[in-house]
């Protein structure tokens, strides 16, 4: 009798713990079907609110996405808005749920990441008009949403990075003007010895860092197919630009930020501060200076050009749609809508740069800093479009860090990261 | 159970209960506890056999122990275990003995006693981000340690970049693990020691031993329970250290102060091989439950020995 009980209560167990899960995924399965039945409801992530910005998503949910619902009826916009450190692990556990909303602002390291485990739409194919659309944004974010031959998204805004010099430090090195070329830098270094001021900062060696010291340098990562790293990455002329570098780092012009120091002033505090004379970064700078340092007058210049000229990194967020969106048509309306004047202008407005060259007058007379970064962007180049681009991020990281720190030579540096770099490339 | 159904009887005849009472009762917490650990446990373990796709409804392939194997050979994986190893035991001791200092000077009734009690358990109940941080910023380039050592008391030449190397990163994680932890330590001895039979006491008192004889002979071994507890309780608490190393050095500089799980979040979240990242866990929770079983039965065996 007593066994009888238990299998009984057992029983009881398993269907009461059933009812729990069917009662969760029925739920689901309801709300699946009520959007259904009512007009389309695009589901819309991002996180234009990152920091408590509150102007880009006021720009977005009072006057844009209002514009396009009039526009477009039928169809709803919902957007939600994540914190940018969490948004790719909720993407990722939502892929793994099957819980995708039907738009992504992603971030453009992601996309080939996500293309490759098949959660994005290939737009260059369900769009008709994606040449047209991509033919009127700069290349370098174009570039961004490529993986296999098929493109995956449209850039939505951009960035880049250029050098952002305080007067201050100028003046303490007694030099009218930023440096324009790596010579100029190593001269300006040469007048700071003993003043305190580091001349550059920056707080990593990742390709966001060091690609537009490589590529200004007049060397590469990779050969054009992005398949090859080993005589790209260890070529001559980038041994040349790492040495520059690793020589000022020996020199103390350029703080351990660089190899990774937590406890470093960061560049954002270090610049107004005159700890740095000079920093790489974007334009959402100017809005974080506003509010922190309102005396803080930096200067924008284009990136100090070496052999290969002044040739930055492009930086931004493509829009993309989710391969298990079902109401791709609307979502791929509303892909349109943000390569509209009307949208691209709005969130200029706001500190998202434009993808369009053609809006960059217009961007200018919002803010002149613009213009250095609207004029950088014509050369700027996109970092290798692989999968596995957080990893050739670490590789050059972890490579690199012991040649700054003297404990491997340069050269031995580059040749490691350049055989590491290939097996990831090949095994994407 | 006797003990626990004896002081109800008369209930019981009132209105007789069927054996399956308490098991409705125990139904809603193993329930949760099924579906949040147990089934995610063993998911994770099943996935640690694969070249997991997360995409749901995509197939996966099969690749037996590969991720084990990957594991044994991956150079950053030993540092991470070495990292989580030393945190554990540099932390651990500290945390017991200053707990247990601290417990033995609050025994005494005094008026400050709650004050002290409070103000020491204050780190335990705070957040480990907000606490995480302000140890950042205490050993930053220019934070208020190196202004007191190098610059107020003169002890070094130059100011030290703490969080620059792996070796002095992981006194500045160590020191916060304790500095956290001892509270927690100090109110779990401080409970044991309340339970300590004063005719023990009195008695060790009227044979004459002193406050140091006493507290061997009599206090420790009367708080032994609680020293078991709290050295299997750290020991695992130890080596999953995580949001202290993540909000602290996120494991860096380039992965040299990596400990086992922000090298699996990496490896998880960040790569998105969740497969690799599984096989760490997994590694680190059969670790964790030898270590532990480990313990229990020296500690089982020393205490037969003692009886």
């Amino acid at each position: 009798m007593k066994r009888s009980q238990r299998i009984g209560l057992a029983v009881a167990t398993a269907a009461a713990i059933s009812l729990v899960i069917a009662g969760c995924s029925g739920s689901s399965t309801d709300s699946a079907t009520g959007t259904k039945a009512s007009p389309i409801t695009l589901t819309f992530w991002g996180s234009y609110g990152n920091g408590g910005n509150s102007t880009q998503q006021d720009a977005l949910n009072k006057t844009l996405i209002p514009a396009f619902e009039k526009a477009n009826p039928g169809i709803t916009v919902k957007y939600v808005d994540i914190a940018y450190d969490s948004l790719l692990q909720k993407l990722t556990t939502s892929a793994a749920g099957g819980q995708l909303p039907d738009l992504v602002r992603a971030d453009l390291g992601w996309v080939p990441q996500f293309a490759q485990l098949g959660v994005l739409a290939p737009l260059s194919d369900t769009m008709s008009d994606y040449k047209t659309l991509a033919a009127a944004d700069y290349p370098g974010s174009v570039a961004t949403n490529l993986y296999k031959g098929k493109y995956y998204g449209l850039p939505l805004d951009t960035n880049t990075r250029v050098l952002i010099t305080s007067q201050a430090a100028l003046d303490k090195a007694g030099v009218s003007a930023p440096p324009k070329t790596f010579a100029d830098l190593e001269a300006m270094g040469a007048k700071l010895k003993g003043t305190g001021v580091d001349l550059f900062a920056d707080s990593g060696l990742g390709a966001w860092n060091i690609s537009p010291w490589i590529w200004s340098g007049g060397g590469d990562i990779t050969n054009a197919d992005e398949t090859k790293a080993t005589g790209y990455l260890n070529s001559p002329q980038n041994v040349q630009t790492i040495q520059m570098l690793v020589d000022l780092y020996k020199e103390k012009l350029i703080p351990n930020l660089i190899t990774g120091n937590q406890g470093a002033t960061g560049t954002s505090d270090g610049l107004p501060k005159t700890q740095y004379a000079t920093i790489f970064d974007g334009p959402w700078m100017a809005g974080i200076w506003g509010g922190q340092y309102p005396a803080f007058k930096p200067i924008y210049s284009p990136i100090p050009a070496g052999a290969g000229g002044s040739i930055s990194v492009v930086g931004g967020e493509d829009i993309v749609q989710t391969a298990s969106s079902t109401h791709a048509a609307a979502a791929q309306k509303f892909i349109r809508f943000t390569q509209s004047e009307q949208f691209q202008i709005a969130m200029a407005k706001t500190g998202q740069m434009t993808v369009q060259p053609a809006l960059a007058d217009q961007q200018a007379q919002i803010a002149a800093y613009y213009s250095v970064y609207s004029d950088q962007l014509k050369t700027a180049k996109s970092r290798v479009a692989s999968p596995n681009q957080s990893k050739i991020d670490t590789v050059l990281s972890t490579s690199l860090t012991p040649a700054f720190l003297g404990k491997t030579s340069v050269s031995a540096a580059l040749d490691g990261a350049a055989s590491q770099i290939d097996a990831l490339l090949a095994g994407s | 159970m006797d003990r626990a159904t004896g002081p109800v009887p008369v209930a019981r005849s009132r209105r007789p209960r069927s054996s399956a009472t308490p098991y409705l009762f125990l139904l809603p917490g193993v329930a949760i506890f099924v579906i949040a650990i147990i089934w995610p446990a063993l998911q994770a373990f099943r996935m640690s056999f694969y070249h997991w796709q997360i995409m749901a409804g995509a197939i996966s392939q099969w690749i037996g122990v590969d991720n084990y194997v990957r594991a044994f050979r991956d150079p950053a994986f030993w540092l991470s275990l070495s990292n989580s190893g030393i945190y554990m035991l540099a932390t651990v001791i500290p945390q017991m003995a200053i707990g247990l200092f601290i417990a033995v000077l609050l025994k005494r009734r005094s008026p400050s006693q709650p004050l002290f009690r409070v103000l020491y358990y204050l780190p335990v109940i705070t957040s480990w981000v907000v606490v995480s941080l302000l140890f950042k910023y205490l050993f930053a380039d220019r934070g208020l340690v190196n202004f007191t050592l190098h610059d107020f008391l003169h002890l070094m030449h130059s100011d030290v970049s703490w969080l620059s190397e792996r070796g002095t990163a992981l006194i500045v994680i160590c020191l916060l693990g304790i500095w956290k932890g001892v509270g927690w330590s100090m109110m779990i001895y401080l409970a044991a020691l309340q339970g300590v039979p004063e005719s023990l006491e009195e008695a060790a008192l009227v044979d004459g031993a002193g406050p140091w004889q006493r507290f061997r002979a009599v206090t420790l071994p009367a708080i032994n329970p609680a020293t078991v507890f709290l050295s299997v309780m750290l020991v695992i608490g130890g080596l999953n250290v995580f949001a202290s190393v993540e909000l602290v050095t996120g494991g860096g500089p380039v992965g040299q102060t990596d400990v086992v799980l922000s090298y699996m979040y990496t490896q998880a979240f960040r790569y998105l091989d969740f497969g690799y990242g599984s096989a760490i866990a997994v590694i680190l929770a059969v670790l964790v439950f030898v270590l532990a079983v480990l313990q229990l039965r020296i500690t089982r065996d020393r205490g037969e020995e003692l009886a």
